[in-house]
């Protein structure tokens, strides 16, 4: 017998004789039914544990809604998504980081992340407005291709190690954007969604898919 | 409630402890191994995600775990969590601690270089002119190294050269060299520096680790218990013979306080837990040198070059490709000078594409650059020696406990100038070789990460003859305590530039031996 077939049984086999001892006489071995959890009108406040659970398919929530803004000023998000814009286009037939949602998502990752890492990204990002607004007499959003490449050309910098700070703040800034707008662009959904359509492969900060480890055994909090 | 009597307590469950209770048991003696994690479930603990499924898009939450490096939001759950256990360490002086508390520890996910220390690290102070000697020598170690290389299945190229001793490896046939790797290796040669090839574990079944190719034995015995979650706060003293007697420990989950009784205690939690243990025990320190001499290894120095032939898909068969392994090759001979002391190795990459951040450039530029010198790349990246230093020491800090109420380690670590010209020689030594190849440099560095980042932090409870001078004699066996045995990286008296675990199991397995036979003749 299989399993579910058997576990079946076990539910249905006390049914019928309860149902037939209430209609009729008792039966000839009572003793030998097990005890009907349903028949208890007490038992039915206890939680049953299901033999099985079926799986049901859900959605994942950036299939359903995008990232909400809200820790950059309206004026700094322009500036990270022109960065965006700029810095990581679409190429080929990979998107870029707007189609990426990159500064979307920078946006929440930088709110929940360390105060040092907080100030240089409202540092970089203000001061390139200020430089904007100086050479240009305009937001650093509003800036041609060749205009914003004017200012941030002179701040990219070589680095072996990606983690590797410069001396100078700005040049820091910008190769931490830089390199956050790519990964983040890179590991999207949609990077992903291009790679398998057969686009452009990258290799540089883009794993695909890796073996993920929960919290082992964790400690309760309680 | 009955409880069961062990010869031997061990504290640890990595390659150590994992050796120590696979020749123990196999003499006979009962061992109980405590370990602070848990067991882990690969079918349960782990999973295959895309990384635009993990919650931080595979950046890892931020502020977690600002010291590992080496974590990422696939592996951030399976090491030490810096805040359940912190250390704490000087402002101006970061140090990576890298920690794993699962049963196995970090034998579960080591690199596998398996090298023997030579007579130029054990014998380190008559080269150098200063520092301590180990008080034993390559000759001394060799019968362990071998059978250790047996179990792990370590290959490797056989090449009779003294700095680079060679072991006995399962395979020693390597295919041919790319042009690139001659191209490096003539190079090499020429300056009188000889090149090899790397030598790794292979272990069996994917995996060179305690829990596979040490324990499992152990447990056969039917001599060894494993507790898991198991933390140990403290080494019980007799303080009518001054002996250990056993140790105290919490359970992880619960906080509950336990005891075991055991007639000798070895240690095996890795070198800084261990010497953790000892500190927050008070025993096993006469010499006042518990602590000090920590040490590991430098990476970071890197040196990245272009090979023009190899770029926009071009290379030939035979151009791109392979590594080469080039043991220390710096002041080899006391004649010859340098404006340091002590070596480091060089692995030679071949075929490898340019990293973005290499390249001062954005968007479309950046990428055809990337596209044009995809494969074409050679990178040449050194272990270096630093040397063992009094003041690099680890204390307890008085002032901060783990999670348990445990008393937490004070690191302190700095570089000196030996380190520093140690790293520049290294960084413009690769340089020359690569341009001598005609190649183009595209990023060289002779920065470091922090210390702790190579996971080779050995030391801090060092062997030697003189109980004044060190923690340990020549079995790692405390001076002090004759029942305390330490078989982890902790009796290091210098790191080397080699990959310390193959040492690490030799010693492990002397020591073990020694202590069997001294429980066998009652000795102890």
């Amino acid at each position: 017998m299989k399993r579910r077939d058997f576990v079946q049984n076990l539910l249905i086999t006390p049914v019928a004789p309860a149902i037939a001892s209430a209609q009729t006489a008792p039966p000839a071995e009572p003793a030998r039914q097990q005890p009907l959890p349903q028949a208890n009108p007490q038992m039915r406040q206890t939680p049953q544990q299901p033999h099985e659970i079926p799986k049901l398919p859900t959605t994942d929530a950036d299939l359903t809604a995008q990232t909400a803004p809200q820790y950059f000023t309206a004026l700094e998000f322009a500036t990270l998504r022109k960065l965006g814009e700029i810095l990581m286009p679409p190429i080929k037939n990979n998107p870029g980081a707007i189609e990426a949602g990159a500064p979307e998502f920078l946006d929440f990752l930088i709110s929940v992340s360390p105060e040092e890492r907080q100030k240089l990204y409202r540092f970089g990002l203000d001061s390139l407005e200020q430089q904007s607004k100086h050479k240009f007499e305009k937001s650093f959003s509003e800036l041609n291709a060749e205009q914003a490449d004017s200012i941030l050309r002179p701040l990219l910098a070589s680095r072996f190690w990606p983690r590797d700070p410069f001396k100078d703040p700005m040049h820091n800034f910008i190769a931490e954007v830089h390199e956050d707008l790519r990964t983040a662009t890179m590991n999207s959904r949609e990077w992903a969604a291009a790679s398998e359509r057969g686009g452009h492969r990258f290799s540089r900060g883009f794993r695909g898919t890796g073996y993920y480890w929960y919290p082992i055994d964790p400690i309760s909090e309680g | 409630m009955a409880v069961k009597s062990y010869d031997v307590l061990i504290v640890g469950s990595g390659h150590s402890g994992g050796m120590a209770a696979n020749i123990l048991t196999g003499k006979g003696i009962s061992c109980l191994m405590l370990n602070a994690g848990p067991e882990a479930d690969y079918e349960k603990d782990r999973a295959l995600k895309h990384t635009y499924e993990l919650p931080y898009r595979g950046f890892n939450k931020p502020g977690r775990l600002p010291h590992v490096f080496q974590a990422d939001e696939f592996n951030a759950n399976q090491w030490v969590d810096e805040k359940e256990v912190p250390y704490t360490y000087p402002s101006d002086a970061p140090y990576n601690w890298v920690r794993v508390r699962l049963l196995g520890g970090r034998s579960l996910f080591w690199a596998r270089q398996s090298f023997r220390l030579s007579d130029y690290e054990f014998k380190a102070a008559d080269i150098d002119g200063t520092g301590e000697n180990w008080p034993i020598s390559l000759e001394d170690l060799a019968p362990y190294y071998s059978r250790v290389e047996q179990i792990f299945r370590v290959t490797g190229r056989k090449e009779g050269w003294p700095q680079f001793p060679d072991g006995d490896f399962v395979e020693s046939t390597f295919p041919p060299d790319t042009e690139t790797i001659k191209r490096v290796t003539e190079i090499a040669n020429k300056q009188g520096v000889q090149v090899s090839k790397w030598r790794s574990a292979l272990g069996r079944d994917g995996l060179a680790s305690s829990i596979n190719l040490l324990l499992p034995d152990a447990l056969t015995t039917g001599k060894l218990d494993i507790v898991q979650n198991a933390i140990v706060r403290e080494i019980s003293v007799d303080k009518n013979t001054g002996l250990a007697n056993g140790a105290h420990f919490i359970d992880r989950h619960s906080g509950r306080e336990m005891h075991v009784n055991a007639r000798v205690v070895v240690l095996a939690a890795g070198c800084l837990e261990s010497t953790r243990l000892l500190l927050n025990s008070k025993i096993g320190n006469s010499s006042g040198m518990m602590g000090h001499y920590l040490v590991d290894q430098m990476y970071g120095v890197s040196v990245v070059a272009s090979v023009p032939e190899a770029r926009d898909g071009k290379a030939p068969p035979g151009l791109m490709g392979g590594s080469a392994f080039i043991p220390r090759f710096r002041n080899l001979s006391k004649d010859k000078k340098s404006d340091f002391i002590k070596g480091y190795c060089v692995g030679i990459s071949s075929g490898a594409s340019a990293s973005a951040n290499y390249f001062p450039l954005y968007g479309a530029e950046l990428q055809a650059k990337l596209d044009s010198y995809a494969n074409s790349c050679v990178s040449g990246s050194i272990f270096g020696e630093r040397v063992a230093r009094h003041e690099n020491h680890v204390r307890i800090d008085p002032n901060v406990t783990d999670r348990w109420g445990i008393p937490v380690l004070h690191i302190e670590a700095r570089d000196t100038d030996n380190e520093r010209n140690l790293r520049k020689d290294a960084a413009d030594t690769i340089e020359s070789w690569f341009h001598d190849a005609g190649w183009e440099i595209i990023c060289k560095t002779d920065e470091v990460n922090p210390p702790g980042y190579s996971i080779h932090e050995v030391g801090t409870c060092r062997m030697g003859n003189d109980p004044n001078k060190s923690v340990l004699n020549k079995w790692c066996q405390s001076h002090d305590v004759k029942n305390v045995f330490v078989v982890d990286g902790a009796s290091f008296v210098t790191c080397g530039w080699q990959n310390p675990t193959m040492t690490i199991l030799a010693l492990s397995m002397r020591a073990s031996e020694y202590l069997a036979e001294q429980m066998r003749t009652n000795s102890i």
